[in-house]
C-alpha cells in the first residue's frame, strides 16, 4: 500500500479548503505533482506545498491501495477526503469541517474531533471518529431533501445537533450523547445513540433511531417494550405529524420529559 | 423656510411605515409626526461622526475621506478572508455596491439577519413560506397570532397599521372583528391586550407546534394529556381557534427563532400553517427587525442565489449558514478583517464575536458613533439613508418602497463611499 | 460591422436560408456599413432570440432562490473579467439569466407576470440582468379595481385603470392569470369555471377576460391580452381553454396581431377526468388554432429533470405542493393577486409527465402556422430556458423524438398522438417560433427580423445549414444551438465562441398609454379611496419611480384620439 504523508507544520486561522486531499486524486500522482495541487486559504489560491509538508512512497498506485496520513492541527482544514471512493485517509488529530463530504467508499479515520458536516451527503464507505463530532454529521446541504444515503459513521465521543438530518440511508452510531434533533426528517437510515438524545426523529417517516435516553416528541406513539441486543427499550412510532412509520427505541425517558 | 414633507418612510423597524410627516427647516429636520417613539427618535437623529478617522498608534485621528478610503482598501486587499457585515439599515443600492466589492476582494457578505431571523430563513429552505403582504392581513385576517414576539414594544405601529387593530375591507370594525392570540414564555404587553394568551415553558415551542399539528391533522387522541406543561385540552382549544378562523395570520419573533430548537421551530411552524390551509386560510410572517433587513436578503438572493452569509472567497458564491455566517466566522476566527456598515456588532453580537472583531482590522461606515467605533481602525461617516440619501428598502412582507432624500448633506452616501473604496481597491490591484 | 457570407434566415422579410451579408450601423441593420468584418461563411445566421414568456425577475424569482439553496448551488460559475458570478439551474441569479440567454443567441426576454404593487422589485431584478432587452407584463386578472369596473360595466374607467397600472408598474402588457382565482384564494378558495362568480365581487372570469380584452384593444396596446387560463394544470381542462378562446372570437384587434396570446398552452391541453385517465388533447387544441385566427400560444414545453413552478395561480401551487409533497411558498398580494412557488421534478417514467412532454411537442407540430406558436418552457415552470436547444432538436427530428419516447413511460404512445406525427420543423419555422413570431406577438416592431432599421440583434451558430440534416444530425443541432458562435446585441458582439465577451446593459420596454383626462380623473378619485382604506402603503409611494429603469424604451399607445395625460 502506498502511504502519502501530509503534515501541517503550523496552525492557520483562516481556514484552508483542501477537497483534493483524497486517494482518488492523489494516488496516481507523483510527490511533486501532489505538492502542486490546488488548495485555497480564504481568497488565496495556493499549492499544497505552500502550507503542507508532503512525503511518502513515490510511486503512483490505485486509490484502493493508497493511504493518506495527515498530521498537525487540521481543525481548520476543510473538506478532507471529499468524494473519496476508495483507500484510507487517516487524520492524526482534529479535522475541520466537511471531512468526508459526499464520500462514496474507503475509510476515513479521525483520531481527534471532527468539525461540522462530517460525512455530509455521504453515499458509501466508513468514517470513524475517535473524539467528538460537530453539528450536522451525516446531514445534507441546505434545502436538500436527502443527507447521507449510505455508508457508516462511527463517533466514539458525542455528536452535535442535527445528527443525520434528512438521513436517507446508511448507519450512524454515537457512543456518547447527541445534540438536539438527531435523525430529523429521517427517511430510511439507522441511528444508534448510546447516550442521551433531545427530541430524536422529528418528522421522520422511515428508518430507526435508538437512544440510551431521550426526551420524546408528543407526536410519537408509544407501542410496546421490546428487547434489542439484550436490553429493553420502549418502542415508539412516528413522527405522526408526517404520518411517519419510523421506529424510535428509547432505553429510558419519555414523552415531554 | 419651513417645509412639510408627506408620506415619508420611517427607517427604524421592518414595518417601514410610509405615512410619516416631517417638517424641515433650514436643511434640518424640525419635527416628525405620525411616527412611533422609536421611529421618531431615529429620524430626528443623534450623535454624528463628524469626520473620517484612522487609528494610529491605538488612537483614532481625523483624516480626509481620501485617506480613509485608501486605508480601507489596503485592509480589504491584504485580507485573506474579509467579512462585510451589516447592511440592514442602509439601502439596497448600497448592498449592490457591497456585493460587487466582495466579489472583487473575495470576501464574505452577511447581514444582521444572522442574529435575528437567520434561523427563519433556514426554516424556509426546508418548507417554503406561506405568506402574504401586510395589506392582505389588514383586509382579511380575523385571527392574529403573535408567537414569541411583542409588537407593542418592538414594532409599535404594527397592530394599528397592519394587524390586530387595523380595519380593512372584510374586517370593517378592526379589533372587534378579530381575535388575537399570543403564545409566549412571558406575559408581555402584547399578551395583555390579547383575547387569549398561551404561556409555554422556554424551549418547548417545537413540541407545542408538533402537538398543534397533531390536533389539526385529526390525531389529538394520540397526544399525551400534558404536553410540556400545557394540557391537551388547552391545545385543542387553541387549535380550534386556528381552524375556525376564516383567515389566520401568525407573526413570529425572536422568541421562536432564538429559543432552543431555533430553525426547527420555524420549520415546524411553517408546516403547521401549510397544513392549516387544508382547512382554512392561513399565512405566517417573520417580524423583521431593521427596516431593510428584508431588502438585504432580497438583493443578496438575486445577486448570488442566497439570502445571507455568502462567501465569495473562491470567486463563486458559497453559502452555508453555520459556516459562512458572521457569528460563526468570528467566533471561530475564520476571518481576518471586517467592514461594518450601518450596524453595531459591538452591541449586538455575542461576546466572543466582539472580542474577535476587536483583534482584527475593522472598517466602520456609519452616520452615527456607536460602541463599534471604539475598536474600529478606519471610521467613515456617511449620509443617513432615507433622510439624506435616497434608495430602496423592503418591508417585512417583501414590498419594496423608495426612501427619499429629505435634507441636503455634506456627507457622502453609503453608495458613494463603497464606490470610492472599490476604486481604491482596483487602483491598489493595478499598482501591484 | 459587416457579417459576411452567412446563410441567413429572416422569414419576416421572406428570406429563407440565403447566403447574404448583413450590415450594421449604430446598433441597427443598415444598407451598408464599414468597420469590423465577421466571417460567417456557410454558418446559420438569424435574428436574436426573443422569449415572449419567461419568469426572470420579481418577488417569485427570489422566493424560489431563497427556498432553494439546493438549486442555487447547481450551475455555479465564478466571476471572470467580464462576468459576475453565476449560480442556479432552475432559479439562476440575475447575472446567469442574462449570460445564459446570450449564449443561446437570445437577445430579448419578457417577464410574464408582475403585480403592480411589487413591480419595483421586478425592475430591480431586471436592472441586474445583463445584455438582453427586457420588459414585464402586468397582472390585472384578480385586481379589485378591475373587477369593480367590470361589474359596473365601465370600460372607460377600466381603460384608465389599465393605462395607469401599466404606468405605475412600468409594465408592457396585460397579463391575466386564473382570473378571479387570485381573489378567491384570499379566503382559500378558487373559481372552478369561467362562469363561476368571484366571491364578494359578483363578476365571472369570463366577464373579466372579455372586458380586459376589449380595453386592451381600446388602448391599442402593442401586445394583446396574455392569458393563463382558469383550471390550468388540471385534467380535462382543454374544454376551459376552448370555451375561453370562444369568448374572444369576435373582438377586433386594434393592431396587426392576435386578440389573445395563450400562455404555456401545454398546461391547458389536458383530457381525462383525473390523473389516472389523463391524456393529451393537443390535437383538439391545435385544430382550434388551425381553424381560427384570433389566438396565438406559447408552448410551455416540459423538460425532464428539476424545475421550479412559480405562478400567480396560487391555488394551483397549493395543489402542486400537496401532490408532490413539496416545499410550498405562497404569497398573497393585497387587492391585486396571489401567487405560489413549488419545486418540481419531471420524471420520464411518470405517466403524467411523459404525456405532458408529448403535448408540448404535439402543439408545435400539429399547429400548421408557425406564426401562431412560440417556443417556451414557461421557464422555470416546465424547466429552465437553457434547454431550448433540446426542444429545437426534438421539433426538427422525428428520429430524436422516437429515441426519447423509448426512454419514457409507455403511455406516451397511447395517450398522445406524438408517435404518429411525421412533421419535422425546418430552420425557417424554428426562426419563426423563436424570433419572428414572439416579436410580432409582443408587438416589438424592431425585433425578430433583419430588415433595414431593425435592431442589430443577431445570432450566428456553428451550424452549416447546407451540410447538416437536422433530422439525422440532431445532436449537432442541439450542440450548435447551445453555444452561439456569435451573439450580437444592438450591434455589439456579446458572445464569441460560446463565451461572454461583453455585458452591456439592455433596454427595458414599457407602454405608456394615453386615455382621456376625464376618465383618468374619475378613476383616480375612486382609486384614492382604495389607498386610504385598503392598501397598506400610500398612493404617493406606489408607482415605480424613473430611477428603476436606467435604460427605458417607452412604447406609446392609447385611446384615440391620442391625448397625453400628465
Amino acid at each position: 500500500m502506498r502511504t502519502i504523508t501530509i503534515k501541517l507544520p503550523q496552525y492557520h486561522g483562516v481556514p484552508v479548503e483542501a477537497e483534493r486531499i483524497s486517494p482518488d486524486v492523489l494516488s496516481g500522482l507523483s510527490i511533486k505533482e501532489i505538492s502542486e495541487i490546488e488548495v485555497w486559504q480564504g481568497n488565496r489560491r495556493l499549492r499544497l506545498s505552500d502550507i503542507f509538508l508532503i512525503s511518502g512512497d513515490p510511486d503512483p498506485d490505485r486509490p484502493e491501495n493508497t493511504r493518506i496520513v495527515l498530521e498537525g492541527d487540521l481543525s481548520k482544514v476543510k473538506r478532507i477526503g471529499e468524494s473519496m471512493s476508495a483507500g484510507v485517509v487517516e487524520i492524526i488529530g482534529d479535522a475541520g469541517m466537511h471531512a468526508g463530504n459526499s464520500m462514496r467508499g474507503g475509510t476515513l479515520e479521525i483520531k481527534g474531533d471532527a468539525g461540522d458536516w462530517l460525512g455530509r451527503e455521504m453515499r458509501g464507505g466508513r468514517i470513524i471518529v475517535e473524539g467528538n463530532a460537530g453539528n450536522y454529521a451525516g446531514a445534507g446541504y441546505r434545502g436538500e431533501r436527502c443527507g447521507m444515503r449510505g455508508g457508516e459513521i462511527i463517533i466514539k465521543g458525542n455528536a452535535g445537533a442535527f445528527l443525520g438530518e434528512h438521513l436517507c440511508g446508511g448507519t450512524i452510531e454515537v457512543m456518547g450523547d447527541a445534540g438536539d434533533f438527531p435523525g430529523c426528517a429521517n427517511q430510511g437510515g439507522t441511528i444508534r445513540i448510546h447516550g442521551h438524545a433531545h427530541l430524536p426523529g422529528a418528522e421522520m417517516v422511515k428508518g430507526s433511531i435508538t437512544a440510551g435516553s431521550a426526551r420524546v416528541l408528543p407526536s410519537f406513539a408509544y407501542e410496546d417494550i421490546v428487547e434489542l441486543g439484550g436490553l429493553t427499550y420502549k418502542k415508539y412510532v412516528g413522527d405522526l405529524v408526517e404520518n411517519g412509520k419510523g421506529e424510535l427505541y428509547v432505553a429510558s425517558g419519555q414523552i415531554g420529559k | 423656510m419651513r417645509l412639510q414633507i408627506e408620506d415619508v418612510l420611517c427607517t427604524f423597524c421592518g414595518c417601514l411605515c410610509d405615512d410619516i410627516r416631517v417638517e424641515v427647516d433650514g436643511g434640518r429636520i424640525e419635527k416628525v409626526r405620525g411616527a412611533c417613539r422609536l421611529g421618531s427618535s431615529k429620524i430626528m437623529g443623534h450623535s454624528r461622526i463628524k469626520s473620517p478617522m484612522i487609528r494610529v498608534n491605538g488612537e483614532l485621528r481625523e483624516a480626509s475621506y481620501e485617506e480613509a478610503y485608501r486605508k480601507a482598501a489596503e485592509i480589504l486587499v491584504s485580507a485573506k478572508h474579509p467579512l462585510l457585515y451589516g447592511w440592514a439599515s442602509t439601502t439596497c443600492e448600497a448592498l449592490k455596491k457591497g456585493i460587487l466589492l466582495a466579489e472583487e476582494i473575495g470576501g464574505v457578505v452577511d447581514t444582521t439577519a444572522t442574529v435575528c431571523h437567520g434561523p427563519s430563513i433556514i426554516g424556509i429552505e426546508e418548507k417554503g413560506l406561506v405568506g402574504s403582504t401586510l395589506g392582505q392581513i389588514k383586509n382579511r385576517a380575523d385571527l392574529i397570532v403573535f408567537w414569541g414576539c411583542n409588537p407593542s414594544e418592538a414594532h409599535p405601529r404594527h397592530t394599528l397599521r397592519y394587524s390586530s387593530n387595523a380595519s380593512g375591507r372584510f374586517i370593517p370594525e378592526g379589533r372587534k372583528d378579530r381575535k388575537v392570540l399570543v403564545i409566549d414564555v412571558r406575559e408581555t404587553r402584547t399578551a395583555r391586550n390579547a383575547d387569549r394568551f398561551l404561556r409555554i415553558q422556554p424551549g418547548t415551542d417545537y413540541e407545542m407546534i408538533s402537538a398543534l399539528r397533531m390536533i389539526i391533522g385529526g390525531k389529538a387522541e394520540s397526544l399525551p394529556e400534558d404536553v410540556a406543561g400545557v394540557s391537551r385540552k388547552e391545545l385543542v382549544e387553541i387549535a380550534e381557534m386556528m381552524r375556525s378562523a376564516k383567515f389566520g395570520a401568525i407573526f413570529f419573533g425572536l422568541g421562536l427563532t432564538h429559543s432552543r430548537g431555533r430553525y426547527k421551530n420555524v420549520d415546524n411552524a411553517l408546516s403547521l400553517v401549510s397544513e392549516l390551509n387544508s382547512h382554512t386560510k392561513f399565512v405566517i410572517m417573520a417580524m423583521r427587525g431593521h427596516y431593510n433587513v428584508t431588502g438585504a436578503g432580497q438583493v443578496l438572493a438575486w445577486s448570488s442565489g442566497y439570502p445571507m452569509a455568502v462567501d465569495y472567497a473562491r470567486g463563486a458564491p458559497y453559502y452555508n449558514p453555520g459556516e459562512t455566517s458572521c457569528c460563526d466566522l468570528l467566533s471561530r476566527r475564520d476571518v481576518d478583517a471586517a467592514m461594518i456598515i450601518a450596524s453595531d456588532p459591538a452591541s449586538n453580537l455575542p461576546r466572543g464575536c466582539v472580542e474577535a472583531l476587536a483583534e482584527m482590522p475593522v472598517i466602520q461606515i456609519d452616520p452615527f458613533e456607536n460602541p463599534t467605533t471604539f475598536f474600529a481602525d478606519v471610521v467613515i461617516p456617511s449620509a443617513i439613508a432615507g433622510i439624506e440619501a435616497e434608495g430602496t428598502a423592503y418591508r417585512m412582507d417583501g414590498l419594496s418602497l423608495r426612501l427619499r432624500k429629505l435634507v441636503d448633506t455634506e456627507y457622502p452616501s453609503d453608495v458613494e463611499i463603497l464606490q470610492a473604496i472599490l476604486d481604491n481597491v482596483r487602483r491598489l490591484r493595478d499598482d501591484n | 460591422m459587416i457579417i459576411k457570407g452567412g446563410i441567413v434566415y429572416d422569414p419576416a422579410n421572406g428570406i429563407f436560408g440565403e447566403e447574404m451579408d448583413i450590415c450594421i450601423e449604430n446598433g441597427r441593420i443598415a444598407e451598408d456599413a464599414g468597420g469590423e468584418v465577421i466571417d460567417a461563411r456557410g454558418l446559420l445566421v438569424m435574428p436574436g432570440g426573443v422569449d415572449a414568456h419567461s419568469h426572470i425577475a420579481g418577488p417569485k424569482l427570489n422566493t424560489g432562490r431563497i427556498m432553494r439553496p439546493d438549486d442555487s448551488r447547481m450551475g455555479t460559475e465564478p466571476r471572470t473579467g467580464v462576468c459576475r458570478p453565476s449560480t442556479g439551474y432552475t432559479v439562476p441569479n440575475c447575472y446567469a439569466i442574462g449570460y445564459r440567454y446570450a449564449r443561446l443567441g437570445y437577445t430579448t426576454a419578457f417577464e410574464a407576470a408582475t403585480p403592480i404593487i411589487e413591480a419595483r422589485h421586478t425592475h430591480e431584478e431586471l436592472e441586474e440582468i445583463p445584455i438582453v432587452d427586457k420588459g414585464a407584463l402586468t397582472l390585472f386578472g384578480s385586481n379589485w379595481t378591475v373587477m369593480e369596473c367590470v361589474r359596473e360595466n365601465d370600460m372607460e374607467k377600466l381603460a384608465a385603470y389599465v393605462a395607469w397600472g401599466l404606468r405605475a408598474a412600468r409594465g408592457y402588457g396585460v397579463k391575466i392569470v386564473n382570473p378571479g382565482g387570485g381573489e378567491a384564494w384570499g379566503f382559500g378558495s378558487n373559481v372552478k369555471s369561467i362562469h363561476d362568480p368571484v366571491p364578494h365581487f359578483d363578476v365571472t372570469p369570463a366577464q373579466i377576460i372579455r372586458a380586459l380584452a376589449e380595453v386592451n384593444e381600446r388602448l391599442r396596446l402593442p401586445h394583446s391580452i396574455h392569458l393563463h387560463f382558469n383550471n390550468l394544470g388540471r385534467p380535462g381542462n382543454y374544454t376551459t381553454a376552448i370555451e375561453t378562446l370562444e369568448l374572444l372570437k369576435d373582438i377586433k384587434p386594434s393592431r396587426m396581431r392576435q386578440v389573445v396570446h395563450v400562455a404555456h398552452m401545454q398546461f391547458s391541453a389536458y383530457g381525462g377526468t383525473g390523473w389516472k385517465d389523463f391524456e393529451s388533447k393537443a390535437s383538439v387544441i391545435a385544430d382550434y388554432f388551425n381553424q381560427t385566427d384570433h389566438a396565438t400560444m406559447d408552448l410551455g414545453q416540459i423538460i425532464f429533470g428539476p424545475a421550479t413552478t412559480m405562478t400567480a395561480d396560487a391555488p394551483l401551487e397549493y395543489a402542486n405542493a400537496r401532490i408532490g409533497h413539496q416545499k410550498w411558498s405562497n404569497h398573497d398580494i393585497e387587492l391585486e393577486e396571489s401567487s405560489g412557488v413549488v419545486p418540481w421534478v419531471y420524471m420520464r417514467k411518470m405517466p403524467v409527465n411523459a404525456v405532458q412532454w408529448a403535448i408540448g411537442l404535439e402543439l408545435a407540430l400539429l399547429t400548421k402556422d408557425p406564426w401562431k406558436v412560440v417556443m417556451t418552457t414557461d421557464h422555470p415552470n416546465g424547466g429552465p430556458f437553457v434547454n431550448y436547444p433540446e426542444i429545437i432538436a426534438l421539433l426538427m427530428s422525428r428520429e430524436k423524438r422516437e429515441e426519447e419516447m423509448k426512454t419514457l413511460h409507455e403511455v406516451v404512445r397511447s395517450r398522445s398522438t406524438l408517435p404518429s406525427i411525421e412533421r419535422e420543423i425546418d430552420w425557417s419555422e424554428i426562426v419563426i417560433m423563436t424570433r419572428a413570431a414572439p416579436a410580432r406577438i409582443l408587438g416589438l416592431e424592431d425585433k425578430g427580423h433583419l430588415g433595414i432599421g431593425a435592431d442589430a440583434d443577431i445570432s450566428i451558430y456553428n451550424i452549416r445549414p447546407d451540410e447538416i440534416d437536422p433530422s439525422k444530425d440532431h445532436a449537432k443541432v442541439k450542440a450548435g444551438m447551445s453555444r452561439a458562435k456569435y451573439t450580437i446585441k444592438g450591434g455589439a458582439v456579446v458572445v464569441r465562441d460560446g463565451e461572454i465577451v461583453a455585458a452591456p446593459q439592455g433596454r427595458t420596454y414599457w407602454v405608456d398609454a394615453a386615455v382621456p383626462e376625464r376618465d383618468m380623473d374619475r378613476m383616480l378619485s375612486s382609486l384614492k379611496e382604495k389607498f386610504e382604506r385598503y392598501y397598506s402603503i400610500r398612493m404617493s409611494n406606489y408607482m415605480v419611480q424613473d430611477a428603476y429603469l436606467s435604460n427605458p424604451f417607452v412604447v406609446r399607445a392609447g385611446v384615440q384620439p391620442l391625448k397625453e395625460v400628465i
